[in-house]
């Protein structure tokens, strides 16, 4: 029997669907085949999800994450268009201009026959239903991890200080103690107190302006030795490092965005998004010629945040 | 509504109605692994010769100064007069025009003629590398000129002879990732600073360019000198200048110019994302 009974033109009351109606079986001629294959690829997915997920929490490498990531979101895709294209109802369903509407018991008739066939797909297929689910859990999973890491630990008091202490020796990055020769007029390093080579928030630029010492502003006398200045390299506005050292106009750039602090001003913003000067760090010669901390820097360093006061 | 009776064609079993497009997405995968060098990590085999040999060649001095033979100190001087005295003043003590060159050494002399950028026709824009006026003989006969007019000192730096056969790239690479990348980029492609100022490119800098420059910080280039910089240090970045930034690896096949990871996202972007669509139009016109 078909389920096709209209003729002609105007509505008729017979049902128009049915079970055994062709246009509503899959498209592939074994589903049994179809649902196989269309399963392979989910769990191939899942499988690929998973290992994405297990390289990104052992410590990530990036050509594997890419790749374990692209195996999951192909599989699954492809599994999913598969499912739309060979296990769906194929059609063709055509709708004539002349009866747009339906009535009502052929409406009703439809969305039953519709509901029920699709209550069937789904009881039929738990196991790729429950694939999909799987690989969207996982998936969903996965990809929350970069913001879960995100998350913590606390940063605590470490935002308000560094480990610059009075007395604290200005080494550079293989951890060799400078001295009061060591840098030409025009010159710049990047160094770090003593023992703590390589942190992020205690990276100073150092520059020496001048053979004579450098007041810098009121309050600051002692604090440019021998024309050796001393700025945190973290830019007040983003925490970028303001690494780009331009000698003739004694400007300190950030690369970010353009943050241009006055060197021999106390790092007071030129141009630029950064909302307060950069933090100067007093400096002295001791009497071996080694340059050294005179205190803390005397503010945080890098970008604001909420307890900043 | 009406469906219409449509005859139920035969249609190819599924698995291989799917073959053909996956078969295209997996060899365009394994094409791009393969060309994006994920396999080619194989280290190659260092011998115990080998090994010395390096250990001789970072014994070596890393970098010799050296001034040319001073027979060519008239040549220079005649060179200097036709081609530098009109702006840097017959006695090179500098004009209003430009600055005193008595007591800036033979490498800063040096760096600028060499890289092309004295003699200058503007002199209120940043000067930029272009073919040097005059042959290497020359040059080093002007630079060896100014160099003659004030008597040598440390914060004059003779001519660099940088020699890179021991050098260590993984060493250089860090400290040019510290000192140079902020301004010349991690490409060495150079980038905009303030003002109209800029940090030129390094892809044509040969060896010895590259040690003056870092030696002498011309414009506004700090000075790296030998207290903040050794000459191994500086041999080591200069290597891996001259070595890696200047004939890059590129793993993905193709260096999109090294300006940066947003060019390349954006072409990622487009060919990536666009062939995607495109399969996905194709597998929409199978359906």
């Amino acid at each position: 029997m078909s389920g096709v009974t209209t003729e002609g033109d105007g509505p008729t009351h017979s049902p128009v669907a049915a079970f055994d109606d062709p246009h509503l079986r899959p498209y592939a001629q074994h589903p049994g085949r179809a649902e196989a294959a269309i399963g392979a690829c989910l769990f191939a997915g899942v499988l690929g999800f998973v290992a994405y997920g297990i390289t990104y929490w052992v410590g990530g490498q990036t050509q594997v994450e890419g790749i374990t990531l692209g195996v999951g979101l192909f599989g699954f895709g492809f599994g999913m268009a598969a499912w739309g294209k060979y296990l769906m109802p194929k059609g063709p369903f055509v709708e004539e201009r002349h009866s747009i509407e339906g009535t009502d018991a052929e409406v009703e008739t439809l969305s039953n026959a519709v509901a029920e066939r699709g209550k069937a797909v789904f009881h039929r297929r738990g196991v790729l239903g429950g694939l999909l689910g799987l690989g969207g859990a996982a998936m969903g999973v996965v990809l929350a991890f970069p913001v879960l890491r995100s998350l913590g630990p606390q940063p605590k008091k470490t935002l308000f200080v560094t480990d610059w202490k009075r007395g604290a020796h200005l080494v550079d990055l293989n951890g060799r103690r400078i001295t009061v020769n060591d840098l030409e007029v025009g010159g710049a390093l990047t160094v770090w107190p003593q023992g703590f080579v390589g942190t992020s928030q205690d990276q100073t630029m150092l520059v020496r302006a001048s053979f004579d010492d450098v007041v810098t502003r009121p309050g600051r006398e002692s604090w440019g030795p021998q024309g050796y200045l001393a700025y945190s390299k973290l830019c007040t506005h983003a925490g970028c490092p303001v690494g780009l050292y331009m000698e003739q106009t004694q400007q300190l750039l950030c690369p970010c965005h353009q943050s241009l602090f006055d060197v021999l001003g106390g790092g007071t913003q030129v141009f630029g998004p950064a909302p307060r000067p950069l933090p100067q760090l007093p400096l002295y010669i001791d009497s071996l010629g080694y340059l050294r901390a005179q205190a803390p820097y005397d503010q945080p360093v890098g970008p604001g945040f909420w307890e900043r006061s | 509504m009406r469906i219409l009776p449509r005859k139920v064609t035969t249609n190819s079993a599924p698995l291989r109605a799917m073959a053909l497009p996956g078969l295209v997405v997996a060899t365009v995968a394994l094409v791009g692994l393969l060309t994006s060098g994920a396999f080619a990590g194989a280290s190659p085999h260092r011998s115990a010769a080998r090994a010395a040999d390096l250990r001789a060649a970072r014994a070596a001095a890393p970098i010799t100064y050296s001034l040319p033979p001073s027979s060519d100190l008239s040549v220079g001087q005649q060179l200097f007069e036709a081609n530098c005295s009109s702006c840097h003043g017959t006695d090179a003590y500098g004009t209003d025009r430009a600055p005193n060159l008595v007591g800036v050494g033979a490498a800063t002399v040096d760096f600028w003629v060499s890289t092309g950028r004295m003699p200058l026709a503007d002199s209120t824009i940043q000067p930029e590398r272009k073919p040097p006026r005059f042959d290497r003989r020359q040059t080093l006969s002007i630079a060896n000129y100014v160099a003659s007019l004030a008597p040598p000192s440390p914060a004059a730096p003779e001519i660099p002879n940088v020699n890179t056969a021991g050098a260590n790239l993984a060493d250089g690479n860090t400290l040019f990732v510290l000192n140079c990348a902020g301004c010349h980029t991690v490409t060495g492609a150079g980038d905009a600073l303030a003002d109209g100022y800029f940090a030129p490119s390094l892809h044509k800098a040969s060896k010895t360019q590259v040690a003056e420059a870092m030696r002498t910080g011309p414009g506004n280039m700090p000075r790296f000198g030998p207290g903040t910089l050794s000459d191994r240090q500086t041999a080591d970045i200069v290597a891996y200048v001259v070595g890696t930034i200047e004939h890059p690896v590129n793993r993905g096949g193709l260096g999109l110019g090294e300006i940066g990871p947003v060019a390349e996202g954006f072409v990622a972007l487009l060919i990536g994302v666009g062939g995607i669509m495109l399969i996905a139009f194709w597998l929409g016109e199978r359906a």
